[in-house]
């Protein structure tokens, strides 16, 4: 089965075994089925009573206040029947409606710039506007890393693009990489707040976006979830999800991963071994995607910084959801040529073997591993829940070690962190959210001073960079210091609503410190190897 | 015999791994051992002993070895290493040449590489293709496994396969082998206690009483949580087997090599002739330095350590170390801990 095409005859197939496996994962023992049922229609009751009135409210409100009166009364097998309802239903939600044809038009779109993409009305009047030839965007987003692998793999086995998460464009932008790369589409999960704007939900369906509404707190909806991912990769679908779960909110690159969507590849390889498919491969793709700025950069600190437990999980009310806003950041950074860079990581095996041209699991001493091994027990191929569960740990660990490795630190980053590590020795003692509050002991750092860290910095990074552990884009590597911090200062005050750090006569002022905390972040993982450098 | 009869390979013929061979091999389970030499391969497949290690212990008949990598490690079920820390590493390289992806991989030694401070699960997993590893540790003096004297032991690993595997493989009537998951403080209590045996002998070669073996044991073992909860242990693994157990037998023994070394140097000699004249390799020496190195670039406090460190690759007298010990400032008594 090829990846690009997704027919009825498949979508109709998946939505019959993901209710299938969500049933069979709760089993027949009467009082999982009763707990699940009335889990399930609780969660769900609940969450409609935040949810604004409207004909969708009803109809879902009347369903589930029906099932509730009849599920008082049922016995098991009537209880069983209602979660199929149930579980149906979510099916039904959350799949996408792909059209190949409408896929085709969405990304011949997509290049001629963001900036109209994002700020036309209706897709109708998008398509009467556009001209045809060279994009912004064409000039200034840019993949690298294993691409030619990846494009190679791609004929040979299903791939889990898996990329790092920092902003509602980088859906957008892993459409437009994975057309531009020619790679067929990939499924994915996209937050229902992607949908909300009309114009980006005609652009989320058709690059094969299927809807998650995080909402949703129902076990058996995040069943189907991970179901329907798991059934689409046997069935050779290509995926992308961003294992963090969520937006980075303190704009450090993820270190920590979900596990439960990520265990599906294995779950599908082990399947279709089991099946003895043709095909039976499943690569997972890490990559990073970098940004001198980030579009919600303001709305994640803020929320990150929040005392714990008032943070949100789900923010709908940030930049993304602001087409003036979205059109502002698009001008900015094309006009600042500023580059955005989708870095691809070495494709992985599900058990996080990185795997080399010809699908070939290799180990750290480059020698081919068969790796249908992992999966036999006791001579046959099986699934096994709890060691499934630790080679998807041991995925996870090689993904965040491939971030880091293909982490591209942009000049705002290192500036951001130059300033930040000067304040911080500046007010020694002083805990964060004061440091941020007040900006500590001093206002502002001559440029002298500046220079010199950034210079040191540059060259730890320089040397890190050299033995591969990060990437550094063009002008930090390259730029003349004074330029550099010119650079990156464009950027810090061409976007947000008040500049991060600004240049008065001879020194920086450190204006918005949550954003510098923010952009400095994303050095985090990289702390302990340039701290040992620089000593 | 048992129900299931496992294929288990050892990998290493020094007196740990012969033991261990011994057990699962009296258990009715297939057992080959890999050894280096030809000539112990063959005094054991022949003359059913391992004369250098084990004197004339009498070993199964049915246990073979070889020096052929290949033929012992293909095959089995089980591959589990009791190799010196100083060649694990170019050990498991060649084993990995051989391993499969579904054969379960367990070590027994009690080290850390010096060089690169990597366990010797992390040296696994980068040598070879294996993902289901384990390390088995715990108070289990060979001389005392081979008389069949009870004893205890913890396997750990974040898979239960490898657990329930090994206990398979070594529980009778006189070894328990309990499970685990904290690999991590498994491993560093198995290294680290080898430091502190060291620390207990010389306290016993100094003619201290058992006053101060206890607190060179109690002192020892709160290093050692501090270094292993930094490391990512778990506080609790260092109350166990792999812990306070293996720390309490190997600092009263007098079989234990660490505190042979211990006990010479406070009888001031220096570190080569004491090498020289145990033959055996004291894991407790190599630790001791990388431990140190770690400690100073972590910025960890582990003194008995430092004091250890100082005696034998410094050049400090014993006395006087220990002196220097006793003079540090006193505070709570489980700071280092309990705020973790």
């Amino acid at each position: 089965m090829g990846g690009y095409q997704v027919n009825r005859k498949d979508k109709e197939r998946v939505q019959v075994e993901v209710v299938q496996r969500v049933l069979d994962e709760v089993g027949t023992d009467a009082q999982r089925v009763e707990q699940a049922v009335f889990d399930t229609l609780y969660e769900e009751r609940k969450r409609l009573e935040t949810e604004p009135d409207g004909p969708s409210k009803s109809e879902q409100l009347a369903f589930y206040e029906r099932m509730h009166t009849r599920s008082l009364r049922m016995d098991v097998q009537s209880q069983r029947k209602a979660l199929k309802q149930i579980t149906h239903r979510f099916v039904q939600e959350v799949t996408g409606h792909f059209d190949p044809r409408v896929y085709a038009l969405s990304t011949r779109l997509v290049p001629v710039g963001l900036n109209l993409l994002l700020n036309a009305l209706s897709p109708i009047k998008l398509v009467q506007s556009i001209p045809l030839g060279m994009s912004d965007l064409e000039e200034q987003f840019e993949v690298s890393g294993h691409v030619q692998r990846v494009k190679s793999l791609a004929q040979k086995a299903t791939l889990v693009m898996v990329p790092t998460h920092s902003s509602n464009l980088d859906s957008i932008l892993m459409g437009y990489a994975i057309w531009r790369m020619g790679l067929p589409p990939h499924l994915y999960g996209a937050g229902l707040n992607l949908f909300s704007n009309k114009l980006i939900g005609f652009f989320m369906h058709n690059l094969g976006a299927y809807r998650v509404d995080r909402r949703k707190k129902a076990k058996i909806y995040k069943d189907v979830l991970k179901a329907y991912a798991g059934c689409s990769m046997e069935l050779g679908y290509h995926n992308l999800f961003f294992p963090g779960g969520t937006r980075s909110r303190s704009g450090r690159v993820e270190q920590g991963l979900k596990l439960g969507l990520l265990g599906m590849g294995l779950d599908a390889y082990v399947r279709n071994l089991i099946e003895k498919k043709v095909r039976p491969d499943i690569f997972v793709v890490p990559c990073t995607i970098n940004y001198e700025l980030v579009l919600e950069a303001e709305t994640l600190i803020a929320d990150y910084l929040k005392e714990a437990g008032k943070a949100r999980y789900i923010i709908e009310d940030d930049e993304f959801s602001k087409p003036k806003v979205i059109l502002d950041f698009t001008k900015k950074l094309f006009s600042l040529q500023s580059k955005i860079h989708v870095v691809l990581g070495e494709p992985l095996d599900v058990f996080g073997n990185r795997v080399d041209d010809d699908g070939v699991s290799r180990d750290f001493r480059d020698r081919p591993i068969d790796r249908t091994r992992y999966v036999i027990k006791n001579g046959i191929v099986q699934l096994d829940a709890q060691r499934d569960g630790e080679y998807t740990r041991e995925l996870a660990h090689a993904i965040v070690q491939s971030y880091r490795k293909h982490t591209m630190l942009k000049t705002t980053n290192v500036l951001c962190h130059v300033v930040f590590r000067w304040l911080q020795e500046k007010s020694q003692g002083m805990d964060l959210y004061r440091l941020l509050r007040t900006g500590g002991a001093e206002e502002s750092i001559p440029i002298p001073e500046a220079y010199g860290r950034i210079d040191k910095v540059r060259e730890a990074l320089r040397r890190l960079a050299d033995r591969e552990r990060v990437r550094l884009d063009l002008p930090l590597r390259e730029f003349e210091t004074p330029t550099l911090v010119h650079y990156a200062l464009a950027h810090l005050s061409s976007y947000h609503r008040r500049a991060a750090i600004e240049r008065r006569g001879d020194r920086l002022f450190h204006e918005d410190r949550n954003l510098i905390y923010f952009y400095q972040n994303r050095l985090d993982g990289h702390v302990a190897e340039l701290q040992a450098e620089l000593s | 015999m048992t129900a299931m009869t496992t294929d288990l390979c050892i990998v290493g013929g020094g007196s740990f791994g012969s033991a261990l061979a011994m057990i699962a091999a009296a258990q009715g389970h297939r057992v080959r051992m890999w050894v280096r030499r030809e000539q112990q391969a063959n005094e054991i497949n022949q003359a059913h002993t391992n004369g250098a290690y084990l004197g004339e212990a009498r070993l199964p008949d049915h246990l073979q070895a070889t020096t052929d990598m290949q033929l012992a490690v293909q095959g089995a079920t089980v591959v589990l290493m009791a190799i010196p820390s100083k060649s694990f590493r170019e050990v498991a390289r060649t084993v990995g040449e051989h391993l499969r992806g579904d054969q379960l991989l367990v070590h027994a030694t009690k080290g850390i590489e010096a060089a690169t401070f990597a366990r010797m699960s992390q040296i696994l997993r980068e040598e070879t293709c294996a993902l289901k590893i384990g390390v088995l540790s715990g108070p289990n003096l060979a001389a005392e496994l081979m008389q069949g004297h009870p004893s205890g032991s913890v396997i750990a690993s974040p898979y239960d396969e490898v657990v329930h595997g090994v206990q398979a493989l070594f529980s009778h009537s006189h070894l328990r082998v309990y499970g685990g998951r904290d690999v991590v403080g498994v491993e560093v209590g198995g290294a680290f206690k080898n430091i502190i045996a060291i620390a207990a002998g010389v306290a016993d070669g100094l003619g201290f009483g058992d006053n101060a073996r206890s607190l060179v044991i109690t002192r020892g073992l709160s290093e050692m949580a501090w270094l292993g909860t930094h490391l990512g242990a778990d506080v609790f693994t260092f109350g166990g087997l792999a812990g306070i157990g293996d720390l309490v037998a190997t600092c009263n023994s007098k079989l234990s090599r660490n505190h042979r070394v211990g006990e010479r140097l406070a009888l001031g000699k220096d570190l080569d002739t004491i090498l020289r004249e145990l033959k055996f390799t004291a894991e407790g020496v190599p630790t001791t330095d990388a431990v140190h190195r770690r400690a100073a670039a972590a910025g960890l406090h582990l003194p008995i350590c430092q004091a250890v460190y100082s005696v034998l690759f410094d050049g400090k007298n014993a006395t006087g170390a220990f002196g220097e010990l006793m003079r540090l400032p006193v505070g709570d008594e489980l700071s280092t801990l309990r705020y973790r």
